[in-house]
């Protein structure tokens, strides 16, 4: 019989309910969307940052204390200290050799132009052969380190190539807009040491301080700073294990750990044990995780998650606002029929449970119509804001149902209210 | 001893005395018509002997049990187990057919039985409309779903409220005769109505005028059918 009242109500009442699931429907979908996107935009970035984001600088030992002390970029301070260019190839004979992803040695300088303005020149290796002595041969360079440049004009520097042309100069894109320098224009630098005339083969933006800067070629860096065969840092891309308790130990002082843990953690590719080695094989060195990226991205993932929860939690109240409007009015609509179910000796419980039954059904109509909904917002967010498709965790379905369930309820409370106050006596002889 | 006794009742709203210190006492198999003039506290009467509200002050002793200060959830109960009642717009489920009505009745009160349903119907002469909606019958059919609806708990006590209000001659009609046939089983059944043949064909007609009993009468012409 029960059902059979749920099932009449529906069919005689459906523009109701469909209206009643659309709303919940539109809830859930963003709920869905949002949760969806926020649990595994999350995942991605910290996997992202777990894998990849392990990015190691390797400074002399001078340097790195003033430029800790005084907190200035370690390359300006350093000029007293460099770094050996020979002991570069040990970088790929440390235990953890093969998760070293990527490496690349700088040098810089302050050059002056013909205009009288000081620029940084950066020289680096940007796609450099590496004949290992293990065997092993390796292109690295910038250009796989920095990923997110983009070229505006002109093309990266060959090695390959630019033996042919060896005073390639690329340009970064700020800089090349105040000097009016273009592709293919000469540049003349002047620097404490030396002076030489550079053609620009490539202007890059970068969306940092290199805009302002130049790069080019090591040696001709180094020959216009008299520091053949020196370095002022080595960048590292390591493969890595997320840090653990052991980690976070043996990262603040390797020799307080006890033998078994310190060879466990020696033979673990966390950021520290490779940092470790590293300032092993190279003389004089200080290596350390630049952890700034990844802590700049977890803020403004922390901030777009807390949008994300905002407009969820936004979207829930206005479908309990709108279920409310829609409940009520429905009971509203059906006074007489629940008052007469009264008079003929129903319980407020049955009659609150056949009212509570057909806002449910549809809210469970509506959730799924919404949910599916939401998976396709979740790809639309995915694609247009993170550019990757999103993996929808298992875990968002259990949340939203909750989330439906408690937001149906809430919005059926005023209803229910107004159903128990409800008396036969004033609806049924029609006054 | 009397099956219903109102004892001193009054019901008052306001300064309106809807109910003024009405006593009366209906026996088990009484046939009452309650009559009287638009605003003189027929439905406010009924209302109270249908436990769907309560007296001001007064006490209503249904088979010998005052119900006036019962709490709302025993007088539903009360109202589901010994009570039948009847309305003038019918009160029909509409998205229900006129035996899923009848079992709505059985359903709150204990299980439904679909084919004691259909006797029900069959009794008021309704048994190849019982799959009909509301909607669709007319409304000395949907009168006679009501009615069908009132009686398939066995209640104690039949109360109507004008069952022929909103019914033409022919209907008025068939409605008395089941009356007719109530009252010969043994079913007490208390009539609110103005139309005077309603009345007249009732064994005792109590008259009211602004809350107050005027006229306390058996009826003359009343017949046994
Ligand atoms: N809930 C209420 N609040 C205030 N006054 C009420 C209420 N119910 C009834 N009354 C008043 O009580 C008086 C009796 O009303 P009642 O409905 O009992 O009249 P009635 O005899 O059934 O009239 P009718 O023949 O028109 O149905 C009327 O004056 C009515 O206005
Ligand atoms: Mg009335």
């Amino acid at each position: 019989m029960f059902f059979r009242m749920i099932r009449g109500a529906f069919t005689r009442q459906w523009k109701k309910m469909l209206m009643i699931a659309l709303t919940i429907a539109l809830g859930a979908s963003l709920a869905t969307a949002m949760l969806g996107v926020m649990m595994d935009v999350g995942d991605k970035v910290n996997q992202e940052l777990k894998t990849y984001g392990a990015n190691i600088t390797v400074v002399p030992k001078a340097s790195s204390v003033i430029g800790n002390l005084y907190e200035v970029e370690g390359g300006e301070s350093g000029e007293t200290a460099y770094l050996r260019e020979d002991e570069l190839g040990k970088i790929k004979t440390i235990f953890w050799a093969f998760n070293i992803v990527d490496f690349s040695p700088f040098i810089d300088t302050e050059v002056t132009l013909p205009d009288g303005a000081g620029v940084k020149l950066v020289g680096t290796w940007f796609n450099h052969h590496l004949a290992l002595p293990t065997g092993e041969e390796l292109d690295t360079g910038v250009k796989n380190l920095r990923t997110w440049w983009s070229i505006e004009d002109g093309r990266w520097i060959d090695e390959g190539l630019d033996v042919y042309e060896p005073n390639c100069v690329m340009v970064g894109s700020v800089l090349a807009e105040r000097e009016g320098l273009r592709v293919g224009d000469w540049l003349h630098v002047s620097a404490p040491y030396g002076e030489n005339d550079l053609i620009v083969c490539g202007i890059f933006d970068s969306g940092d301080d290199a805009d302002e800067q130049l790069y080019a070629p090591m040696d001709v860096v180094q020959a216009l700073s008299d520091t053949d065969g020196y370095l002022t840092s080595i960048e590292v891309s390591a493969l890595t294990t997320p840090d653990n308790e052991l980690a976070e130990r043996a990262a603040k002082d390797p020799s307080s750990l006890s033998i078994a843990d310190y060879e466990l953690w020696y033979c673990t590719a966390y950021v520290s044990s490779i940092c470790y080695q590293l300032q092993e094989v190279i003389t004089d060195s200080v290596a350390s995780p630049v952890r700034q990226v990844a802590d700049s991205e977890g803020a403004i993932l922390e901030k777009t998650e807390l949008l994300m929860v905002l407009i969820t939690i936004l979207s829930l109240i206005g479908s309990a606002l709108g279920i409310t409007n829609l409940v009520t009015a429905s009971v509203m609509e059906r006074s007489n029929e629940l008052g007469l179910l009264k008079a003929i000796g129903a319980k407020d419980g049955a009659i609150s449970a056949l009212v509570l039954t057909e806002v449910i059904l549809t809210g469970i109509v509506g959730a799924a119509i919404g949910y599916f909904a939401g998976l396709g917002f979740a790809q639309i967010i995915g694609h247009t804001v993170f550019g990757s498709s999103i993996a929808m965790k298992p875990l968002v379905l259990p949340v939203v149902a909750v989330l439906v369930l408690v937001v149906t309820l809430a919005g059926s409370v005023p209803a229910i209210r107004m159903l128990l106050k409800l008396r036969p006596a004033e609806v049924l002889h029609g006054r | 001893m009397s099956l219903l006794e109102l004892n001193n009742i009054s019901k008052i709203y306001g300064d309106l005395k809807a109910l003024d210190n009405v006593s009366l006492s209906v026996d088990t198999g009484e046939w009452v018509a309650i009559m009287g003039p638009s605003g003189s506290g027929k439905s406010t009467m009924m209302n109270i002997i249908g436990c769907m509200d309560k007296p001001t002050s007064g006490a209503v002793l249904l088979d010998g049990k005052d119900i006036s200060k019962e709490s709302a959830k025993s007088l539903t109960a009360i109202r589901r187990d010994k009570i039948g009642l009847i309305f003038q717009q019918f009160h029909l489920v509409n998205y229900l057919t006129a035996v899923e009505n009848v079992m709505v009745a059985q359903y709150y009160h204990s299980m439904p039985d679909e084919k004691e349903a259909l006797e029900a119907l069959e009794r008021v002469g309704l048994a190849d409309r019982a799959k009909h909606l509301p909607s669709q019958l007319s409304g000395g059919e949907q009168q006679r779903v009501c009615i069908a609806r009132a009686l398939i708990n066995y209640p104690e006590i039949v109360l109507a409220d004008e069952p022929t209000g909103n019914l033409d001659e022919a209907n008025e009609n068939i409605v008395l005769d089941i009356f007719k046939q109530l009252h010969k089983d043994g079913t007490t059944l208390v009539v609110v109505t103005h139309d005077p043949e309603v009345g007249e064909v009732a064994q005792r007609t109590i008259t009211l005028e602004h809350g107050r009993i005027v006229k306390d009468a058996l009826n003359a012409n009343f017949k046994e059918a």
